[in-house]
């Protein structure tokens, strides 16, 4: 392949090396320091394992979840029960089982089970919370969190009710910390950056569009929710190790919003960030945490015992973030993106010799779907659908064949965009069916239907702001499961094709506007279609761009026997491009037919193209 | 039967102190599309003016327990919540977050981390014989103020033109403002509803419990949420519904449930949301369409 990576090699170590240096450079000072100093960092440290976690689930999903602090919490009170003394056990946690109460395990072992005890929960308590709306998560997380410290405060023989446990065996010690913390940012940026964290971070950019490329939002948040529990848990059983005392409220509202702050600080899609915020919020709450005891600033003023003060400068840093800089220090960046690194090579998409077909069939299923029905077609028989009272479609046909290009036009309100929304499955219809290559697919899912091959793209660009046009396009190709490096390969090809290689490594968000809308063609083509269903795509596109896009899609169609279908107002883009059209007004089909038995039909003239355009068209 | 007449008056007393706090998370979310988490801090700053009016008069104290709820929540407004205002949920959220940090801090520091105690009329803690049940006289000011409460909040909603203001806001607000509704005037309007609902709800807190804390509104605002939540965001009759079933279950189920689940009352009842939820994921009230409009 041509061996286009989504980002330079010199970019992608100094993201990895800059916050594992800012993490070993912690641990110096720390060891360097008094035995109070070692554990304030050891615990820094093991709090930056937990704004990781958050990092996981909250950066790339971009949905707040507040009941993170809940697995910290379960993991540090299975790690404190699996290695506290039979005897301090049978005296604190009276009914604990046997096993567990008699269980002295080692560090290594207890963190790793409970840290698979929290993926575990993570995984069953998601099931129903990942199901819940976007707005509802960031809540039914909360009560989460509550129902966690309702138990652990309530189930006295077993943890030890509100009073807690103490004289858990003290083994974290700084080095250790330091060691799980490098490991956490390992995992974090290997996670952004595989397939699974692209497709959820494309759900963060814009979830309609991503579920239009085969995105499950529930499936890849469920994962991402699963593996930041499992590194909530190991923070919180290293913290426990670390401290040797744990009550419910040692990572309640009071660390949520703490850890809270470290990962908005920082910036919540940087892995960087989340470590560099957790650093620096970490210091200013052992600053001012001193000064609440009392303390002289230069010997001219002395501050009284003021309580809280810790907490309100966090609260503080957390409002100033939001107000004036809601991306956090890094602006969401890694190490390696932010400009100070400016130098580094971006990655370049090589104009690829122009290639006569791009290698889309790779997937299972697009290999099935390309070789299984040649002549196959995309079939919707009786759609009807109403938004209330209004009837916007009256049993429409529709019969789009692979390889053709079928044009659908209409007046605005004629019920066009309300008919691809139910050919691609974001819109249940009222009555009929629609059935891909013979299978029925009426009221399936999008996702279910891009993976079974079918594409589409919207009225509106829909781009993913944040990311590139090349993670952009290759999300497309994850999205029906491509492995990331095919995908990568079939967006650099794409993108050539469509003559977009030079902005493919600028963020989607920074791209004019016509470049945002063939980036979203792009992202559909990267899906390896059988049918591909475009929404104006020509909307904004100058004269000579849409010639453009129109010879696009013709070598499209040529080339790998898709079939396009075209909303268009446009006439000039429809009638090169489509060998048969098809009209509706007010949701019903008015014609079908050649573009010159189209413009020849009084009522279609009547209806939508309009006597003068007759008239230009005979002139 | 008496017991469960007892049982089921002390519900609806419950459900209607839920309602008051839920609708004054939903007034400010139909209208700013925000859940405000300080809204707790609202209700506990509001019971801490009467703390700190303890030797005025009880009537005067209640008029400073109210406009301290209304003011507070006016400037948090100002201050705090209109740089986010195009912000989305959840960076709103996350910012009201903060402010109640800091406003909870700021009377630990300021006070006291304790719950301190504060005196109440002798005859709200008195009861008052109905037949064989007894109802506390709390419980009587607690419906009734919930029914005065919905009674002028209908009347300022459906019969007064910044009510109207505020409905064409809840239903499209870059609409209303475009037709001429003043943004700034009807989220201040908004949060000085949700202030003087959030000093109710303090005021029946205090005469409850007889004393203050600085996180006695932490429960209390996710309490409310909860309900909006189960209602169906952002329907004001969805948060009295919410509210209610929220109470009724959390009362019904201290009264009913066996004595060694009784500690994880708190546990069942917040995890009543969830199963909701996966059923109705948009709420008892939500909207139909579950989709974005593509």
């Amino acid at each position: 392949m041509s061996g286009v990576g989504l980002r330079s090699r010199s970019s992608l170590v100094v993201s990895l090396l800059v916050p594992l240096g800012l993490i070993a450079l912690t641990v110096a000072i720390g060891a360097s320091g008094t035995p109070s100093l070692q554990s304030t960092v050891t615990m820094i440290l093991c709090n930056l394992i937990v704004v990781l976690g958050l990092q996981v689930f909250i950066g790339n999903s971009g949905v707040y979840s507040f009941g993170q602090l809940g697995f910290a919490s379960v993991g540090a009170y299975a790690a404190a029960l699996l290695t506290l003394p039979a005897a301090f056990a049978a005296l604190q946690t009276p009914g604990l089982p046997d096993l567990i109460a008699t269980a002295q395990l080692g560090p290594l072992l207890s963190t790793l089970i409970a840290a698979a005890v929290c993926g575990l929960l993570a995984a069953v308590v998601g099931l129903p919370l990942m199901r819940t709306s976007t707005l509802a998560i960031p809540i039914s997380t909360f009560a989460f969190l509550i129902v966690v410290y309702n138990v652990l405060a309530n189930w006295d023989a077993v943890s030890g009710g509100s009073s807690g446990l103490v004289s858990v065996p003290r083994t974290t010690s700084i080095e250790s910390a330091g060691l799980w913390a490098a490991a956490a940012v390992v995992v974090a940026l290997a996670f952004k950056w595989s397939a699974r964290g692209y497709r959820l971070q494309a759900t963060r950019e814009d979830e309609v569009a991503a579920r239009s490329l085969g995105i499950s939002v529930m499936g890849e948040r469920l994962i991402a929710f699963a593996l930041s529990g499992v590194l909530c848990g190991i923070g919180g059983a290293l913290a426990v190790h670390q401290s040797g005392v744990l009550n419910p409220t040692t990572f309640y509202f009071a660390a949520t919003v703490t850890t809270v702050t470290m990962l908005v600080l920082g910036g919540a899609r940087s892995v960087f960030g989340a470590v560099l915020g957790a650093v620096a919020v970490a210091s200013v709450n052992e600053v001012l945490r001193g000064v609440e005891d009392g303390a002289h600033l230069l010997g001219l003023l002395s501050i009284g015992r003021t309580p809280g003060l810790a907490a309100i400068g966090v609260g503080l840093i957390l409002l100033a973030t939001m107000i004036a800089m809601p991306s956090g220090l890094t602006g969401g960046r890694e190490a390696g993106e932010l400009s100070w690194f400016r130098r580094l090579p971006s990655p370049r998409v090589p104009a690829i010799r122009a290639a006569r077909a791009i290698d889309y069939r790779i997937g299972g299923s697009i290999d099935q779907a390309a070789d299984g029905v040649a002549g196959g077609s995309l079939q919707a028989e009786g759609v009807s659908v109403a938004f209330g009272g209004l009837q916007v479609l009256r049993g429409v046909d529709l019969k789009l064949p692979r390889g053709e290009a079928l044009g659908l036009i209409g007046p605005n309100g004629a019920g066009k965009t309300t008919l691809v929304n139910v050919l691609s499955g974001f819109l249940a219809p009222d009555a009929g069916t629609v059935s891909l290559d013979d299978a029925d697919v009426s009221g399936r899912s999008p996702t279910h239907l891009a993976r079974a091959g079918l594409s589409r793209t919207f009225q509106a660009a829909l781009p993913f702001p944040h990311l590139s046009g090349l993670e952009s396009v290759a999300v497309g190709a994850m999205g029906v499961g491509v492995d990331r490096r095919r995908a990568v390969a079939v967006a650099a090809e794409v993108l050539t094709r469509l003559g977009m290689h030079e902005q493919a490594a600028l963020p989607a968000g920074s791209l004019p506007p016509a470049s945002q809308r063939l980036l979203g063609v792009a992202r559909a083509l990267a899906t390896g279609p059988s049918y591909l269903l475009l929404d104006e795509p020509a909307a904004g596109l100058s004269e000579l761009e849409g010639e453009e896009l129109t010879s696009i899609l013709r070598g499209v169609i040529e080339d790998f026997g898709c079939g396009i279908l075209l909303i268009e107002h446009e006439m000039s883009v429809v009638m090169s491009l489509c060998p048969r059209v098809q009209v509706i007004d007010d949701g019903v089909t008015l014609r079908v037919g050649s573009p010159a038995e189209i413009q020849a039909d009084p009522a279609v003239v009547e209806a939508y193209l309009g006597s003068s355009y007759l008239t230009a068209a005979n002139a | 039967m008496t017991e469960l007449a007892q049982n089921l008056i002390d519900a609806l007393a419950l459900g209607s102190l839920y309602a008051l706090i839920a609708l004054g998370v939903t007034v400010v979310y139909t209208v700013m599309g925000m859940m405000n988490f300080a809204h707790g801090e609202f209700i506990m700053l509001a019971a801490y003016a009467l703390y700190v009016l303890a030797g005025l008069p009880f009537a005067a104290a209640l008029a400073g327990a109210l406009v301290t709820g209304i003011l507070i929540a006016m400037v948090v407004e100002r201050v705090a919540f209109r740089p986010v205002r195009k912000a989305d949920l959840s960076a709103q959220l996350v910012t009201s977050l903060a402010v109640a940090t800091i406003l909870q801090n700021v009377v630990t520091g300021a006070v006291n981390a304790r719950p301190q105690s504060v005196a109440t009329p002798a005859a709200i803690s008195e009861s008052t014989e109905l037949g064989a049940v007894s109802v506390p006289n709390l419980e009587f000011l607690t419906l009734g103020l919930t029914a005065v409460v919905l009674a002028g909040l209908g009347w300022l909603l459906y019969r007064t033109r910044a009510g109207l203001a505020m409905r064409a806001a809840a239903e499209n607000f870059e609409m209303a403002r475009l037709l001429g509704v003043r943004a700034d005037r009807v989220i201040a309007l908004s949060f000085a509803i949700s202030g003087a609902l959030a000093a109710a709800v303090g005021v029946l807190l205090v005469m409850q419990t007889g004393q203050v804390s600085p996180t006695m509104g932490l429960t209390p605002v996710l309490i409310g949420f909860v309900a909006v939540v189960i209602g169906g965001f952002g329907r004001m009759v969805g948060a009295v519904l919410g509210g209610l079933l929220l109470g009724i279950a959390s009362s019904l189920l201290g009264a009913y449930l066996p004595a060694d689940l009784l500690p994880f009352r708190d546990a069942i009842v917040f995890s009543l949301p969830v199963a909701i939820l996966i059923f109705r994921p948009r709420g008892l009230l939500g909207a139909a369409t579950g989709e974005a409009r593509v």
